[in-house]
């Protein structure tokens, strides 16, 4: 089988679990999800504005109409409009999409990058006291609570010390800067303990391999064979690593923005979940697994394009 | 290392950007305001929350408001020139409305100019609240009161197209600036609604030119302007170049004489600009408060104790800062309410039993910092039906002889000891301080040997919980909608049921009468007497466990000056002001 | 029968390294410590007193009361010992139940490929598609709140990467001889899969769960955050979620004793995981 007819099985395969992943999501909201008109009219609602409010929302259409909504909504992106802030949802994520990426690609990048340095370096030194020192380190930084961390951070760093904004956000370059340094830090500490021991993991398996003997029985220095042959071979795990956490990073960070009035994706979602707007949660929803499965088919093909050792089938 | 050094080079960039970026303060006045909550949104007949109403009220007006410096709360005119002419069988309401208002400058109107109010727009905004299409959150204020306005919802609920040419009898404009209002039947509490965001002016152009993205394009007559409202962490409003010459009232109640004196007859709005963030969580808010971000800030109740000493002045270190502490009960009541739909909780000695087993001062201690007037009944202090000396027999303190009773209470009821009463689910919202409420709850009726779970909720689970009959027990509060014991009576009236507003069901034929007849009362000791008849009746029977009335507790900056606290705060943000100077000088102090 | 032969050399040299390796004996008998304490917390041993009010509120650590008292004058100390219960019950349950559900579906997956296959693998990428907070969030609205949704809710949240790990490891394993010969002498499907592979990849089961303990424990925070967590008793996510109001006026004692509990509690499973993996994991036993 030739790789373009590889690829295409592999996007054909995408219809099936989008097919997959509205199911759920339909039976979750429109299945066992409360009464809408109940969320919409608050404290004086009457019961001829309950009915008139179903029939508004299309929640007496039938059943199976209500899901090929949700299955259009994947394709179009059109989501309707917000049961709590009557908003247009696509223009909310539209919205939300810039802080959010302002926060969690810096962020992702940074800690990336940071994770990678610190396995080479770890994997350079194995079994010695500073490899463990450094793992347990960052195995540290990883068991304390991200709530624990924003309390505190927010109440020590930015306003006891003041070297961070407290919270909140200004849009453009290189005004929303100040803001998302405290988050953006928070995030790495959170995130370099897993990459750490991914990484090192990936890289202590090259190092293994039999080429790697060879090398070495062939005289070359430790540092030539860890940057020449470990650090370029880990690389397809590495990167189908990265990329298979891309999609992960449009939701941001639920905690960090909220606590930070970062006003992104995971604030919307995070209202969503506290005022029950299930058309945002939902679109959230829907996003984000749209999102994933175009990402898995992307690290897939790359993998298969760069790995020639992976079987087509 | 080249690496090193492209890194460190990169941390100067960053960090010299981040230098660059700081704000110079102004010479501008500005206002930096707080929310708490996500704003829904700026279309009026939608802002039902305190949050959306107040953003609402800053671009839009109303007929009346509350007067800023007047206590009790006494209604003045706004868009209209003068308090209505009624007539003598209470029924026809007749306003003059102020010649020369303008809406603000938009692309709506033609060559983008804003045009001037007429008696028209309130005829037709008060028709866009009635409209069955919009379902406007604030239908509940004019529903069946204007006369022949139910009839036209009812006919233009079937009907593909509202049809707003219709002249409907219960709001008619007579000329260009009269405008007439007729009632059903005689509602005193009618001409509230007129000081509600609900009710304010919007120019049919626009609302037409925007469609269904007028909620984002606020187009009002007041004293501020905001060009689009976007989701986001901060609004920000500009003083309106063309508002009327509007001025601080020179008339006050006696506490308030010196803002009076010192404003009187200046024109407002009094600052260039209002910027209001958007912060959920408490934390950020307090530290950004403390920092001068922000002019003034209600205490959270952790704070509160780091804030204000026990003899309630202001904590020394907050007090040299130049902060200043503004204490003022609030309209509201929170209470515990019982499903009396439910056979078990019919049994009004097992609800007796357990108000006197929950003693209120040591919550109030708790949750309340002490400062929270501990509620006999429902109506709160500040209007009419509150009764100062009034005590409620069922009302707990923690004392032994009130055990004791509650013990007794519980084994009339049929329960000694609580022996043969299930579990029973005591739901509230998420928050944090809701839970331990909760949890307090079940400390209090486990001393006469009753148990409950703490279930938490969002607020529309919440919800749906009480309007389907899924709660036993719920805690809950209610904030005034106007100044007036009908609006806290209306609790327990029996036609209120769910989803209405009476969520614990009561329903006593003689308190619906008496009801009924108080609420198309003018203000008259008659009335208040039906009020306190009431009210002592609730007392009695206890639908609920009574609460406490809450206190709203404000701390401000040196620098905001008239700042008051109101349970009716929308639109009031045009009487603030802000000493530039005095900022500058505090800032360095914070 | 060579392949049992094999396997328990391989558990006694795995278990003669843990001996070795001072740091993950360390974290083994933190862990155990942990789960007596749990025990007796559940026994009512300890921390029975926690709902007591044993001095004023927020009273700063003292000698009497090392980690403070809180809103209500309880004791802290006996509040994280109470949460300990909650912690350790969330973690066991929670990888119990994803541990249960995805070597099932791993097993049946790997071992008999084809439609099966297929319809599993089908599943579970449907399944991670959705993000993970929407889906707990989703089953805390199905099953109302308390403790059994958090169990659930994150136990049918984590079994994926098990699930594929086993898929994996059985597809290695189906064609070896050791599975062939036991064939051969009239070994069933199940008989094979169960009694003869499944033993032979007990070791990922056995990483996973000391990894996927961890993570329960931590996501129990972020559903108390939501309002979804434990009701009515103390857990470390409530404190910490408590701490949000405390923090500013200067109680810091509450998110501290949580929080350090918590520390210590994940970072000794987080080692013993990676000694187990470094011991049980034949890849990298070149080491």
């Amino acid at each position: 089988m030739n790789i373009y007819a590889y690829i295409f099985r592999r996007l054909l395969y995408v219809i099936p679990v989008i097919l997959g992943v509205c199911a759920i999501i339909f039976l979750i909201f429109n299945v066992v999800a409360p009464d809408p008109a109940l969320i919409i009219l608050g404290k004086h609602a009457t019961a001829e504005q309950v009915v008139e409010i179903r029939q508004q929302l299309g929640l007496n259409k039938p059943m199976l109409s209500q899901y090929f909504d949700i299955v259009r909504s994947a394709f179009t992106f059109d989501f309707g409009r917000s049961w709590s802030t009557k908003q247009e949802i696509s223009e909310m994520i539209k919205a939300g999409a810039v802080p959010s990426a302002t926060l969690s690609f810096p962020a992702f990048f940074i800690s990336t990058i940071l994770g990678i340095s610190i396995s080479l370096l770890v994997a350079f030194y194995r079994g010695s006291m500073f490899d463990k020192v450094t793992v347990v380190g960052c195995v540290t930084l990883m068991s304390v609570s991200s709530l624990a961390y924003i309390l505190f951070g927010q109440w020590f760093f930015a306003y006891k010390l003041g070297w961070f904004e407290i919270s909140g956000y200004d849009y453009g370059f290189p005004y929303f800067i100040p803001y998302i340094l405290l988050p953006a830090i928070i995030w790495v500490m959170l995130s370099v303990g897993p990459d750490v021991r991914f990484y090192r993991t990936i890289m202590l398996d090259e190092i293994y391999q039999d080429y790697i003997r060879t090398a070495r029985a062939k005289g070359l220095s430790e540092r030539v064979i860890l940057f020449k042959h470990v650090l370029k071979n880990a690389m397809i795990p590495i990167i189908t690593y990265v990329v298979i956490q891309i999609p992960f990073l449009i939701l941001g960070a639920l905690l960090l923005e909220s606590f930070f009035s970062i006003p992104g994706l995971g604030s919307i979602t995070l209202n969503a979940i506290n005022s029950s707007d299930f058309p945002v949660i939902r679109a959230m929803t829907v996003l984000s697994a749209v999102a994933y499965i175009i990402f898995s088919v992307i690290t897939d093909v790359l993998y298969t394009l760069v790995d020639p050792r992976v079987r087509l089938s | 290392m080249n690496k090193l050094s492209l890194l460190s080079v990169l941390i100067v960039a960053v960090l010299s950007m981040v230098s660059c970026t700081k704000k110079e303060i102004s010479s501008e006045k500005v206002l930096n305001l707080v929310v708490g909550s996500e704003v829904k949104g700026m279309d009026p007949i939608y802002s039902n929350d305190r949050y959306s109403s107040n953003e609402t009220a800053r671009v839009y007006e109303s007929l009346l408001e509350y007067h800023y410096l007047r206590r009790p709360y006494q209604l003045s005119p706004n868009l209209a020139e003068a308090m209505p002419e009624v007539s003598n069988n209470g029924l026809t309401y007749t306003f003059k409305i102020r010649k020369g208002v303008k809406f603000h400058d938009d692309k709506a109107f033609p060559g983008g100019k804003g045009r001037e109010l007429v008696a028209e727009d309130f005829v037709y905004s008060i028709k866009r609240l009635a409209d069955p299409k919009l379902q406007g959150l604030g239908w509940w204020t004019i529903d069946g009161k204007l006369k022949g306005l139910n009839e036209w919802r009812e006919k233009n609920t079937a009907s593909e197209t509202v049809n707003y040419d219709e002249v409907v009898e219960g709001v008619k404009a007579l000329d260009s600036h009269t405008l007439q209002f007729t009632l059903v039947k005689p509602f005193p509490q009618f001409l509230y609604s007129l000081a509600m965001t609900f009710t304010s002016a919007t120019a049919k152009e626009v609302v037409e030119f925007y469609g269904k993205e007028f909620l984002n394009h606020p187009v009002g007559t007041g004293p501020f302007i905001l060009p689009e409202f976007k989701q986001s962490n901060r609004i920000e409003y500009v003083k309106n170049p063309n508002y009327r010459e509007k001025t601080f009232p020179c008339d006050a109640t006696e506490e308030f004489e010196k803002i009076a004196k010192e404003y009187c007859g200046k024109k407002l709005p009094l600052v260039e600009k209002v910027i209001v963030s958007i912060i959920k969580e408490d934390q950020p808010r307090w530290l950004n408060f403390q920092k001068g971000n922000l002019d003034f800030i209600g205490i959270p109740k952790d704070n509160f104790d780091a804030a204000v000493t026990p003899s309630n002045e202001l904590a020394s270190d907050l007090s040299t800062k130049g902060i200043d502490l503004l204490i003022q009960p609030s309209l509201d009541v929170t209470y515990t309410a019982f499903n009396l739909d439910l056979e078990l909780l019919k049994n009004k000695k097992l609800r007796q039993a357990l108000s006197l087993s929950y003693d209120v001062n040591t919550s109030n201690k708790l949750f309340y910092n002490n400062r929270a007037l501990p509620a006999q009944s429902l109506v709160p202090p500040g209007i009419a039906g509150y009764e100062k000396d009034f005590k409620n027999s069922y009302r707990g303190h923690g004392k032994e002889d009130e055990i004791e009773r509650a013990k007794k209470l519980l084994a009339e009821a049929g329960y000694p000891e609580g022996k043969g009463l299930k579990e029973l689910t005591y739901d509230c919202p998420s928050s944090t301080v809701s839970r331990q409420i909760g949890e307090y709850t079940k400390q209090q009726f486990a001393k006469i040997g009753v148990k409950i779970k703490v279930v938490q909720n969002t607020w529309p689970e919440l919800q749906k919980k009480i309007d389907t009959r899924q709660v036993e027990i719920w805690s809950i509060a209610w904030g005034a909608d106007y100044p007036d014991a009908e609006n806290f009576l209306q609790l327990l009236y029996g036609p209120n049921k769910v989803p209405g507003a009476n969520g614990s069901g009561y329903n006593n034929p003689e308190f619906n009468r008496l009801y009924e007849s108080a609420s198309t009362m003018q203000d008259t000791p008659e009335r208040t007497a039906l009020y306190e008849k009431m009210t002592r009746m609730a007392a009695e029977e206890m639908p609920w466990i009574f609460g406490v009335h809450r206190q709203n507790y404000v701390l401000k900056h040196s620098w905001l000056k008239n700042y008051i606290i109101t349970d009716f705060e929308a639109g009031t943000e045009q009487y603030l002001d802000v000493d530039v100077e005095a900022k500058k000088v505090a800032l360095e102090k914070l | 029968m060579s392949s049992n032969v094999q396997s328990k050399s391989l558990w006694r040299h795995a278990f003669e390294q843990l001996c070795k390796d001072k740091l993950a004996l360390t974290s083994l008998i933190i862990v155990a410590v942990y789960a007596v304490v749990a025990i007796l917390v559940a026994c009512g041993v300890l921390a029975s007193d926690w709902e007591k009010s044993v001095g004023p509120s927020y009273n700063p650590p003292s000698l009497e009361h090392p980690f403070g008292l809180d809103i209500f004058g309880m004791s802290v100390w006996a509040k994280t010992l109470k949460g300990t219960e909650v912690a350790m019950s969330v973690g066991l349950v929670t990888s119990l139940i994803s541990i249960t559900i995805g070597v099932t579906l791993g097993a049946l997956a790997g071992y008999f490929g084809g439609k099966i296959d297929e319809g599993i693998v089908w599943f579970y990428t449907t399944f991670t598609s959705i993000p993970y907070i929407m889906l707990v969030v989703a089953i805390a609205f199905i099953l109302g709140k308390g403790l059994m949704t958090v169990y659930l809710a994150l136990g049918l949240t984590s079994w994926v990467s098990l699930c594929r790990l086993i898929r994996g490891e059985v597809m290695r394993h189906k064609d070896r001889e050791y599975v062939q010969a036991a064939g051969a002498i009239g070994g069933g499907d199940m008989r094979k899969l169960f009694i003869h592979i499944l033993p032979n990849v007990l070791h990922i089961v056995i990483i996973n769960f000391s990894l996927s303990f961890q993570t329960a424990i931590k996501s129990e925070v972020i559903l108390s955050y939501l309002g979804l967590g434990v009701q009515g008793r103390p857990s470390w996510g409530i404190m910490i979620d408590d701490a949000k109001l405390e923090l500013a006026r200067g109680v810091w004692w509450q998110l501290a004793a949580a929080t350090l509990a918590m520390l210590i509690v994940v970072l000794a499973f987080n080692i013993l995981g990676d000694a187990l993996r470094d011991a049980l994991d034949p890849k990298l036993k070149g080491k």
